[in-house]
């Protein structure tokens, strides 16, 4: 699992690559800990190359959601592939997390 | 202090004015601290709470026009003045009863401006109180006088604030003659304004009388007889109506339930053409097993084990329109409506139909 991260001002793009499992969701949190502690961060996540997350992965997308606004900023996940974004669906979460 | 030219007997009476500043600064930290106490105590919110000290200036001015009228300075009652300027006209009154009841009223001096207009006539609408500071809340035996002299409190409401201040900057206290057709036009903005007033009180009455009444009828469960809307619908959702079916599902996979708020599901339920609470509370009850057998079938065979408080109206929202005969148009437009517009709902919507095709589910 990689996570490459593009700063331009408040504007961050994120990549996400592979799995993000119990092996990769400590290091997945770590690497998107900096993004937790911006004001006013607008985040966009490209999740074309993420092919899966389980139940860790929701919890850094929950508490990235919850960090981002309460800075004042927006998350966004794009290209998200049908497989990943149907974990996303019946969770519910798809609902609480925008996702175009 | 300044020369203003007054003669010896109103000079004396503006040589005490300044002698007791320091207690008229003391009268008006006491007199607003007083009544914000009041309005606290009894929860009331206003506009504004002010209070000010006649400058020097405007008491000469007001000796050198009507000095002979004063025997001394404890004849003029509005060195210290303050104003509540409260929302609602209702509320003019409970301010009013918290003056009545914490400071000595001198009646023979205090003004209900608000009745003193023919039924013919408008303008000018204020309470003015003549009060003195009681003992029982103030009492220093070095300076008797902030017991004893008076100071006046006017009560209105907004609107009556703004009209008083519009045509006192515009009108007949402009210090220029004003052509009698604008006197007349301020005169009825300010019947204008008591409309307002009244009608923001009729509306703050029936709104309140609306929710108790709703109130009621959910202690009842008379659900059938409640509209459904924002303020009925965050009612219902306090009842947790939705809590049994979450746990159900949560328990297949022994799942944390992460709580989001339900209200931005209130346009999907209308959507589905419920009118009323009842309408909703009947969809839980005889669709809670479908939207069960559905979301025990997507998440069962995963290990996800957090789900979103939202899940159990998701899947009640999917079960209720495929077993209402919709189709995969009529998901689409739930999906827009849950998740926002995207091409994606299309696809979810052929992968739920494709899913429900092999459930049994039934009513």
């Amino acid at each position: 699992m990689n996570v490459n991260i593009n700063q331009d001002g408040d504007k961050y793009n994120v990549a996400i690559e592979g799995r993000i499992d119990s092996v990769t969701a400590n290091q997945f949190l770590s690497d998107l800990s900096p993004l937790m502690e911006a004001k006013n961060a607008d985040i966009t996540i490209d999740c074309k190359d993420m092919s899966y997350t389980s139940s860790q992965g929701l919890r850094v997308f929950l508490m990235l959601q919850k960090s981002t606004m309460a800075g004042g900023g927006s998350l966004v996940l794009v290209n998200m592939a049908p497989a990943v974004k149907e974990v996303f669906d019946i969770t519910g979460f798809s609902s609480i997390i925008k996702i175009v | 202090m300044k020369d203003y030219g007054l003669d010896l007997h109103c000079q004396s009476i503006l040589d005490e004015y300044c002698r007791n500043m320091d207690s008229f600064k003391t009268m008006q930290r006491i007199v607003e601290g007083i009544l914000k106490d009041g309005l606290k105590e009894n929860a009331l919110l206003v506009t504004a709470v002010e209070s000010r000290i006649k400058e020097e200036s405007s008491l000469a001015g007001k000796l050198e026009l009507k000095g002979r009228k004063y025997k001394s300075l404890s004849d003029i009652t509005d060195i210290v003045g303050a104003r509540v300027i409260a929302f609602y006209t209702d509320d003019v009154d409970k301010v009013a009863s918290i003056v009545e009841n914490r400071f000595d009223i001198d009646w023979e001096n205090s003004v209900d401006k608000r009745r003193m207009h023919n039924l013919d006539s408008f303008g000018y609408m204020s309470l003015h109180y003549v009060c003195r500071i009681p003992k029982s809340l103030h009492d220093d035996p070095e300076h008797p006088e902030i017991n004893s002299y008076r100071f006046e409190v006017q009560l209105r409401t907004t609107l009556q604030h703004m009209w008083a201040n519009m045509s006192h900057n515009t009108g007949y206290k402009s210090g220029v003659e004003v052509p009698a057709e604008y006197l007349r036009s301020l005169n009825s903005l300010a019947g204008m304004m008591e409309l307002a007033d009244n009608e923001f009180s009729r509306l703050r009455t029936a709104i309140n009388d609306y929710r108790r009444q709703v109130s009621a009828l959910m202690m009842d469960r008379r659900f059938d007889e409640v509209a459904l809307n924002e303020e009925t619908y965050r009612s219902y959702l306090k009842l947790g109506p939705f809590d049994k079916l979450n746990h159900r599902i949560a328990a297949v996979n022994q799942a944390e339930i992460h709580n989001a708020s339900l209200v931005p599901y209130l346009p999907v339920l209308q959507f589905l053409g419920f009118k009323t609470l009842g309408d909703v509370d009947r969809m839980i009850k005889e669709y809670s097993d479908a939207a069960f057998q559905l979301a025990r079938y997507e998440i069962g065979v995963t290990d996800l084990d957090i789900i979103s408080s939202n899940v159990a109206i998701q899947d009640l929202c999917i079960v209720f329109i495929i077993l209402n005969g919709g189709g995969d148009r009529d998901l689409v437009q739930l999906f827009d409506l849950i998740s926002g517009e995207s091409d994606y709902n299309t696809v979810r919507a052929d992968r739920v139909l494709e899913t429900v095709s092999h459930l049994s589910l039934t009513k």
